[in-house]
């Protein structure tokens, strides 16, 4: 082992290319990891604040929330099942905002929910004509305290705190009282306004279990989902997951192939080498486990490079044009994925180490 | 060329894992770019495949159809512009559909256009590749691809409500949002509205569909509507479908995908050949003392990165060809004959020139070291 960490040492130019492509590697993988990422928690961050045990959308919605559409009587159903605690109703439009100080066609794209059980990290539903923001509209340069005006009515809402991760479908979450979504809804969509009780989708706390539950007592005419299944089920987010994960999957397929080609290639080349390093006495494994620590050592280096590079690379990109998310986990799950790709790359070269004989010390090297 | 290929053909385990390698890469790249090219088409193609030259949004709506709303004052103040030579309503909605032949339901998109004498009115489909366009209330022209593949003669039942559209036509790429997509009258389109929600009033139209008058270009009427009030954002069709949200990130995204990709395929193929000109320095140091001109041993180098690139570029479209008739999710993915046509040039110019650092330590060696055994000198 020290043998291995001494050459790299003493040689790093051997090992610089190797790192350069594992470099390039590391930083696609972090990058696509951190884009599904941003695209994900931008889709879905109002769903995965609900602190409730299930969403129930109308049998038809699809779960969407414009076309779902929850009678009273659904509710009331729903409210008297056994294990229900409690009943609350929850409603989207999603509309464009003036914000003053802004050009008249530079408008944010909020996503204004109205509720009656407040989301985690959301307080409770405050007065009518006042709303919560995402901290992602400070970016379009809503401030607290500001009055921004909403859709083609212009419906004003004063903005009197932020809450964060929240937004919905790559809009900020701005949350609202029932009354405030109402009229702003059929004041600007008068084609997917509801009559009042009529709530586009219900959030349940209760007994586990509670989704097949609902959809059992309203004989079919909901679809209940846990908060979990209810990002998923959001259109396109188990796509683009899938989608993405396969990619990484065969990008990390490509690393692994490219440190077993360069460690094949530099055992091949030190097999004279590794016969005298048996003639002395030294182990396979112990050969073996030194290319191992220098395949992990490489990899190292090259995902803190990306790393770095990943991040800094978050910051220069002006905000709204690539939507990524950068998160330590997401760089860490990456520099794991490649650390284990580097130790089943690097053993490629185990068959080769086993097979030197001490014997070939005699008369090959010069 | 023997002795290029003589050695592939002794160690086939090293080439074949630097063909496995650009392979898969190649692979990525090229379903990557179907990927991106399926993804923009299904989300913009019923933008950039309609008829009509100049869309015009409301600011509000933001470039996103569903999202614009024209109201009675700014639609009659837009029929004002005195360059516009034809205007119509457009209107459009994501609904529930369940079709004939279908067991499931589906995100089903409806857009209306004031369908004319002949159905090919501002906002129809530029072209059909089966039946006819719609004339009556009730018929569609429908997307192929997708989610479900429609016939001419399919029903398409919206829930809840049970309001039905039958499918006269069918047109390529008219997708929008990744849905299947059925083009009607408007006046259907906004029976489709209220037949799903019995609570909403009467629908606005969602956009404006314009023609220029005589003698006026696109531009010129784009200029013209956005120089007439800061509600109206009007774009032509190009620009309508790619100023559409989340089309331009989706561009930069892969854009950047692609550069990172295209660094690493140079990057294993340089690596791979200096590696092994060094393993082979003696033999080529002997070859050059024994009279085997420098040339002849770059030649050898350079048709063994030909090859090499070449079978990973044939292997990999060779895997991306059968994915590229695959569908994803609600995507449609096809063959990008230009992108494999541009990737194979570009990595092939990118591979040789990688070799040349190869190549380089070739030409350096100084035949009368094979005595002195220094050979390639790093």
């Amino acid at each position: 082992m020290n043998l291995a960490l001494k050459e790299l040492r003493r040689r790093p130019g051997r090992f610089a290319t190797a790192t350069l492509i594992i470099t390039l590697i590391a930083i696609l993988l972090m990058f696509l990891g951190s884009l599904l990422d941003g695209l994900i928690r931008s889709s879905t961050g109002a769903i995965r604040a609900q602190d409730v045990d299930a969403i129930v959308y109308s049998s038809t919605a699809q779960a969407s929330f414009p076309r779902s559409r929850l009678d009273v009587d659904v509710r009331m159903q729903v409210e008297s099942l056994d294990g229900v605690t409690e009943v609350g109703g929850i409603g989207l439009v999603q509309l464009g905002a003036r914000v003053p100080g802004n050009g008249p066609r530079d408008l944010a794209n909020v996503a204004l929910f109205g509720y009656e059980i407040a989301p985690k990290g959301v307080p409770e539903p405050p007065a009518d004509g006042q709303a919560y923001a995402d901290e992602v509209l400070e970016v379009d340069g809503v401030e607290e305290g500001m009055t921004i005006l909403l859709g083609p009515a212009r419906t004003p809402v004063e903005v009197i705190g932020f809450v964060s991760d929240t937004s919905f479908n790559g809009q900020g979450g701005l949350w609202t009282s029932e009354a405030t979504w109402r009229s702003t809804l059929s004041e600007n969509r008068p084609d997917a306004q509801l009559a009042d009780g009529v709530w586009q989708a219900l959030v349940v706390r209760g007994d586990a279990e509670l989704a097949e539950r609902i959809d059992a007592a309203t004989d079919g005419a909901t679809d209940s989902y846990t908060v979990a299944d209810a990002v998923n089920a959001i259109p396109g987010v188990e796509e683009q997951q899938g989608t993405f994960n396969q990619i990484i999957g065969v990008t990390i397929a490509v690393a692994l192939v490219v440190i077993g080609l360069f460690f094949a290639l530099l055992t091949v080349e030190r097999l004279s080498l590794y016969g005298v390093l048996k003639a002395l006495g030294a182990k396979s494994l112990t050969i073996f486990g030194g290319l191992l620590v220098q395949a992990v050592v490489v990899t190292l280096i090259a995902s803190t490079v990306a790393g770095i590079l990943v991040i800094l690379l978050d910051v220069v990109i002006p905000p709204g044009s690539i939507p990524i998310y950068v998160s330590a986990g997401s760089i860490l799950s990456s520099a794991a994925l490649l650390l284990l790709a580097a130790a089943v790359g690097c053993s490629f070269s185990l068959r080769r180490v086993l097979s030197v004989d001490p014997a070939s010390a005699i008369g090959t090297t010069s | 060329m023997f002795l290029a290929l003589k050695e592939m053909s002794r160690a086939k385990t090293r080439f074949g894992l630097l063909v496995a390698a650009i392979a898969l890469l190649v692979f990525l790249i090229l379903f990557q770019q179907s990927l991106q090219n399926g993804l923009i088409t299904g989300f913009v193609g019923a933008i950039r495949n309609q008829n009509a030259p100049v869309l015009v949004y409301s600011v509000d709506g933001q470039r996103v159809v569903q999202g614009s709303i024209i109201t009675p004052d700014l639609e009659a103040e837009l029929r004002g512009v005195d360059e516009i030579g034809e205007v119509g309503r457009l209107g459009q909605g994501t609904f529930t559909g369940l079709p004939t032949r279908a067991e499931i339901t589906f995100d089903t998109t409806i857009i209306g256009y004031e369908l004319g004498a002949d159905g090919e009115g501002l906002g129809a489909p530029r072209e059909l590749v089966d039946g006819r366009y719609p004339t009556a209330e009730l018929e569609a022209v429908a997307s192929t691809g997708g989610d479900f593949e429609f016939a001419v003669g399919d029903t398409v039942v919206l829930q809840p409500g049970g309001f039905t559209v039958e499918v006269v036509g069918l047109a390529d790429d008219i997708q929008l949002n990744v849905a299947p997509t059925l083009f009607t009258s408007y006046d259907t389109w906004s029976s489709a509205v209220q037949s799903v929600n019995p609570d909403a009033g009467p629908p606005l139209p969602n956009v404006m569909v314009v023609a220029p008058a005589d003698g006026v270009t696109d531009g010129q009427l784009v200029d013209a509507i956005n120089a007439r009030s800061l509600e109206f954002d009007a774009l032509t069709r190009a620009d309508a479908a790619a100023e559409t949200p989340g089309v331009s990130q989706v561009q930069q995204s892969f854009r950047l995908i692609f550069l990172l990709y295209g660094l690493v395929v140079p990057c294993v193929t340089g690596l791979f050949f200096l590696i092994v000109t060094f393993q082979k320095a003696n033999s080529l140091t002997l070859l050059r003392a024994i009279g085997a001109p420098a040339s002849r041993l770059v030649a050898s180098l350079l048709i063994q990165v030909v090859l090499i690139i070449g079978a990973g570029l044939f292997v990999g479209t060779a895997l991306y060809y059968p994915v590229s008739q695959l569908r994803l999710g609600g995507l449609s993915l096809r063959y990008e004959s230009g992108a494999v046509v541009f990737w194979t040039v570009l990595l092939l110019v990118l591979g040789i020139a990688s070799a040349l650092v190869a190549a380089r330590r070739v030409l350096r060696i100084d035949p009368i070291e094979a005595t002195t055994g220094a050979g390639v000198g790093i």
